[in-house]
């Protein structure tokens, strides 16, 4: 079958290149490989940290060392993300395994949407970019850890288990006689194959949105904040660029106030084409459809929210 | 998908990624920083690809088979997804796609550099007779320094071409991560007629700025009249940080 695909492909070449030769084509092609390739590095980091949780890390464990208080641990699990420096795609494949290691649905997922957003990393990007306006970090990082523990405290009170697919939940079976080793290796290369599929469908999505999402609109929208933050959140949502260079693009966006480029950092880490294509991936598709609209309000709520407080 | 071909396609987008780094393609697509990361990622991904192939290797057939059946369950729901990953490995190897370039220039209509800060003051030009300046540097000038430090000096751009509303351009592209987040930075070209060179071909251009020619209504497009034009072969890292 792959064979067969790989010949096919070859042979048609040079049609291929040929259909391709289009402006707004190559345009796409251009952007798709690039979200890609700049994704891959992060998506391996968070395979490789998934796999040796799995390997290493003492099922339970994980769950000893939060509050066993729902409400508390959620919060905790939130302010952890600090330390996985990385960009969304990282994440994803790393709150899957804490379900597996027993950690409570709702304490993973906060985790799952702090941890792109309030990590070092991030937040020293949208610092350099937004030198004129420093207060956009707290801003960003409250705004941001607001949506992770909202979220993470409505699970806890709405959120069924049965929504998450039962493969994301199913405990790793104990294997005896399989060196560690083997288990982080083939931890991270089924997690890899996995969610690599889904990261590639997201880059085509962000792909596509890029060359079809008139750019002209913005410039056009000025003043009108209402608008201006309905139209940045959705911008995030479709551009799907990664949390690291998202101030920069933010940044350049001048002529809007300072409040809708706000939401668009905060909606931007928590929900965006690629990183829904990733959870469907690993949660299910019925956990996606119903957590994805409702983080989307909650995180313009969120930047609103702390918009209001700093800027 | 069978887990044989999980491996295959694992070492293929491997391959595609290990190649990008090291023929220099990759920065059409991701920033020079990127590169050491690009080589890491291809190679977690060969390693782990062939540490399963060769445990399966050794352990033979009978295990498996056993084994086997437990993939299948565990892949059943994502299935077809991993066919996903074949996408970018065909895109990297056969249609190599090209840096951006005029088409992306077009789509907007905004000048990346104009957000420079005014106050921090710009360092003095250097004494030269030609000034080499990237445009992102020149339109910033333009746009925000009031002394006037780039009126009467001729500075050296590279850039390519770009036409809109019978208006010609000389543009580059700026990126802060990937080439998804680019945005444009151009000048207008006044003075020689670009007419002989098509879009998107790449010039070093001498010249000077026409005083006061950036401006908020124009989105801060200085006017460039052009003394000397040549062309040239685009450069390896064809975006400006």
């Amino acid at each position: 079958m792959l064979c067969a695909l790989l010949v096919l492909a070859l042979v048609l070449q040079d049609r291929l290149v040929a259909v391709l030769d289009v402006p707004v084509l190559r345009t796409a092609s251009t952007v798709f490989v690039a979200v890609c390739v700049q994704a891959m590095p992060f998506l391996v980091l968070g395979v490789l940290i998934s796999g040796a949780i799995a390997a290493f890390v003492p099922t339970g464990a994980l769950r000893r060392l939060l509050p066993a208080k729902p409400a508390l641990a959620v919060p905790v699990a939130g302010v952890a993300g600090v330390a996985l420096p990385g960009c969304e795609c990282a994440s994803v494949p790393v709150a899957r395994r804490l379900m597996q290691q027993g950690v409570a649905p709702a304490a993973a997922l906060a985790f799952l949407l702090a941890a792109p957003a309030v990590n070092p990393i991030v937040l020293v990007s949208t610092a350099v970019a937004f030198r004129d306006a420093p207060l956009m970090v707290p801003a960003r990082f409250v705004g941001s850890l607001l949506t992770a523990v909202v979220m993470g405290w409505l699970w806890t009170r709405f959120g069924k288990a049965g929504w998450i697919a039962e493969r994301a939940l199913r405990r790793l079976p104990e294997r005896t006689g399989t060196s560690r080793w083997a288990v982080f290796a083939e931890t991270a290369r089924h997690d890899l194959v996995e969610a690599g599929g889904f990261l590639v469908l997201g880059g085509l999505f962000a792909a596509v949105f890029n060359v079809v999402v008139p750019a002209a609109w913005l410039e056009a929208l000025g003043a009108q904040l209402l608008l201006g933050v309905l139209v940045m959140a959705l911008l995030a949502v479709v551009l799907a660029l990664c949390s690291e260079a998202d101030a920069f693009v933010a940044v350049s966006m001048t002529a809007l106030p300072l409040l809708p480029r706000l939401v668009f950092l905060v909606v931007g880490p928590a929900v965006d084409v690629k990183l829904v294509a990733l959870q469907a991936g690993a949660f299910g598709r019925s956990f996606a459809a119903r957590f994805a609209p409702v983080t989307f309000v909650v995180a313009v709520l969120s930047a609103l929210a702390a918009g209001v407080v700093f800027l | 998908m069978r887990r044989e071909t999980q491996n295959v396609l694992l070492v293929l987008l491997g391959g595609a990624l290990l190649k990008l780094a090291f023929s220099g393609t990759y920065l059409r697509y991701v920033k020079e920083s990127l590169q050491p990361w690009l080589v890491a990622t291809g190679a977690v991904m060969i390693l782990l690809a062939v540490v399963a192939i060769v445990r399966d290797l050794r352990r033979g057939p009978t295990v498996k088979d056993t084994e086997d059946t437990g993939h299948t369950e565990d892949t059943g729901h994502a299935g077809r997804s991993p066919w996903m990953l074949l996408l970018p490995v065909l895109a990297v190897f056969l249609i190599s796609p090209p840096a951006l370039g005029a088409d992306t220039v077009n789509r907007s209509d905004r000048n990346a550099a104009q957000e420079a800060k005014p106050g921090n003051g710009f360092a003095p030009l250097p004494a030269d007779q030609v000034v080499p300046l990237t445009l992102g540097e020149f339109v910033t000038r333009t746009a925000w320094d009031d002394s006037g430090s780039l009126n009467d000096r001729n500075v050296r751009l590279t850039g390519f071409v770009v036409r809109k509303d019978g208006r010609t351009y000389l543009a580059r592209l700026m990126i802060s991560c990937c080439a998804a987040d680019a945005s444009p930075v151009k000048v207008l070209a006044a003075g020689r007629d670009l007419g002989g060179l098509p879009d998107d071909q790449w010039v070093e251009a001498t010249g000077r700025v026409v005083p006061g020619s950036a401006t908020r209504d124009n989105a801060y497009v200085p006017t460039f009249t052009i003394t000397g034009v040549t062309p040239i072969t685009p450069p390896e890292d064809p975006y400006e940080g």
